[in-house]
């Protein structure tokens, strides 16, 4: 029987490390919209083991694909051009991410790209490093993780996680509240990091409040996706 | 005369029959529905809702019994048992419209030696007197623990955390909630909260680990003159408060004064157990009790 699309994602998901099974390679062979997802998960889960690198650069489709969908969501306020320009991710890619295991898939994924930024400033050349968490200045037509990190996980807001409204109002309310106390600690946290640039502790937190949102957004899209607690 | 007899009798039929209607009138009264699982030693309950309370409490029988209540009657309780897993889920539908619709109103009776798993999103949540590892995942719901033994893991968005005579292990995070220990016996504590309070009033045993971390909040230990532990202290923006008489820690690694903010270090008595304490701009005390 041919696999479908729906069945190999559900594969996908599951899949750990190692080859496939053989209808998952057979349906491969057939859809090239499921062999795109298969490799844009293997490029991000090999960034993501790369922690160490010098250079965490997925392949720059993976991030302009996000990039596009997150404005399709809306989920990004302000679009940039040069990404915007290039050139656009095969239709049906951001559906998976409807689905709430791929979803929170993707955001651990996200999360270790953060952890990623703070190993990297972690390390003895962290004033290097650092430089990155501002905007950079066309040096590579790749962004790298930590900017594409900030520019695009920090920037969304509660308002616009799809079926968050739609749930119970204490429930919206509290973390729509709490989304704006961790976007508060991390505008503080950042002021500090600027202002003191060899201050570990002040690093430890700001990773700390990248890692807190980037949870808050899971969870938020969790509940949403899922109707609540269904 | 007659009347004056007749009358309170009429009244009392009168107000009888509109006690009638307006019982007619109001909603149905919620039906509590019970079940009853037979299970070994050490079953795990696995607990999930949307909002309502949740009360889980500890008997010596070999039995999980569950019993709830849902007020708008819009909410469906499934329930499933294998062996010694049994797992509650209430179930909104569709045509809830607001928080009350989807409230359902769990009590839980579990024998002493049980794991549990709760998410719920709102709604308190108290656990009294169960021995066992237990997660708690939840959003806007308050958690009170009392006389548990475990390992705790706490998950919250800016739900409150009230551990009272808590033994075993405890790891709580959270954006807003507040965290308070009463009484703990607890060996390791890994608390963090960003906006929310923590409060520590117990011993701190031998060989513990106790790190508290917050943002802006405050931070409270209370210690006594007996207990012994190294303490590492930290607020880069805030302050820190300290009636303890610390000897410099000697076998710890040497701690260079940062330049930033105020730190404390030292040891009190032996040292026997760990306490880091650490907040960005929220003032660490460390107080003696009384």
């Amino acid at each position: 029987m041919t696999m479908q699309c729906e069945q190999f994602e559900q594969i996908l998901e599951q899949q750990d490390e190692g080859a496939l099974p053989k209808p998952a390679l057979a349906h491969l062979e057939t859809c090239e919209a499921c062999r795109a997802l298969s490799s844009d998960f293997s490029a991000i889960h090999d960034m993501a083991l790369e922690l160490g690198a010098e250079d965490v650069a997925p392949p720059e489709r993976v991030w302009i694909a996000l990039r596009n969908q997150l404005e399709a969501e809306r989920l990004i306020h302000e679009p940039q051009d040069a990404l915007q320009s290039a050139s656009p991710a095969g239709p049906g890619w951001w559906a998976v991410f409807q689905r709430p295991a791929v979803a929170g898939a993707f955001l651990g994924l996200v999360l270790a790209a953060a952890s990623a930024v703070g190993y990297l400033s972690n390390a003895p050349q962290s004033a290097v490093h650092y430089a990155q968490l501002t905007p950079q200045q066309g040096t590579s037509s790749v962004p790298a993780a930590d900017s594409v990190f900030k520019e695009e996980v920090l920037t969304v807001g509660s308002d616009s996680i799809p079926g968050l409204q739609r749930q119970d109002i204490a429930v919206t309310d509290s973390i729509r509240r709490n989304l704006q106390i961790v976007d508060n600690f991390i505008a503080i946290c950042e002021k500090s990091v600027r202002e003191q640039p060899d201050n570990q502790m002040a690093k430890e937190y700001l990773y700390g409040a990248y890692q807190q949102k980037a949870e808050l957004l899971a969870t938020a899209m969790n509940r949403s996706m899922t109707g609540g607690l269904q | 005369m007659n009347a004056s007899y007749s009358s309170p009798v009429r009244l009392s039929a009168l107000s009888a029959v509109m006690a009638g209607f307006i019982l007619a009138a109001s909603p149905a009264q919620a039906d509590r529905i019970e079940k009853h699982f037979a299970v070994q030693s050490k079953p795990k309950i696995t607990v999930r809702n949307s909002t309502g309370r949740i009360q889980v409490k500890a008997w010596t029988k070999k039995e999980v019994l569950v019993s709830w209540t849902s007020k708008s009657g819009k909410t469906a309780v499934e329930t499933e048992q294998a062996g010694n897993r049994v797992e509650v889920a209430a179930m909104v539908n569709e045509d809830a419209a607001s928080a009350d619709d989807s409230k359902t109103d769990f009590e839980i009776t579990v024998p002493v030696e049980s794991e549990l798993s709760v998410r719920t999103d709102s709604g308190n949540v108290t656990v009294d007197s169960v021995h066992g590892d237990m997660t708690f995942d939840t959003v806007g719901a308050n958690l009170q623990l009392s006389d548990v033994d475990g390992y705790m893991v706490v998950k919250t968005i800016d739900g409150s955390l009230l551990c009272t005579r808590c033994s075993g292990k405890l790891e709580a995070n959270s954006i807003s909630g507040n965290v308070q220990m009463i009484e703990p016996t607890l060996d390791s504590v890994r608390v963090q909260t960003s906006s929310g309070n923590i409060f520590f009033d117990g011993s701190f045993l031998s060989r513990g680990i106790y790190i508290m971390k917050n943002f802006s909040g405050t931070i409270e230990v209370h210690f006594s003159s007996s207990d012994s532990f190294d303490v590492n202290a930290s607020s880069l923006k805030g302050d820190v408060i300290n009636q303890a008489t610390f000897k410099p820690d000697t076998h710890g690694t040497p701690h260079p004064a940062s330049k930033w903010g105020h730190s404390l270090f030292g040891t009190m008595n032996e040292g026997h157990a760990k306490v880091e304490l650490t907040s960005f701009s929220g003032t660490i005390k460390i107080l003696k009790r009384d």
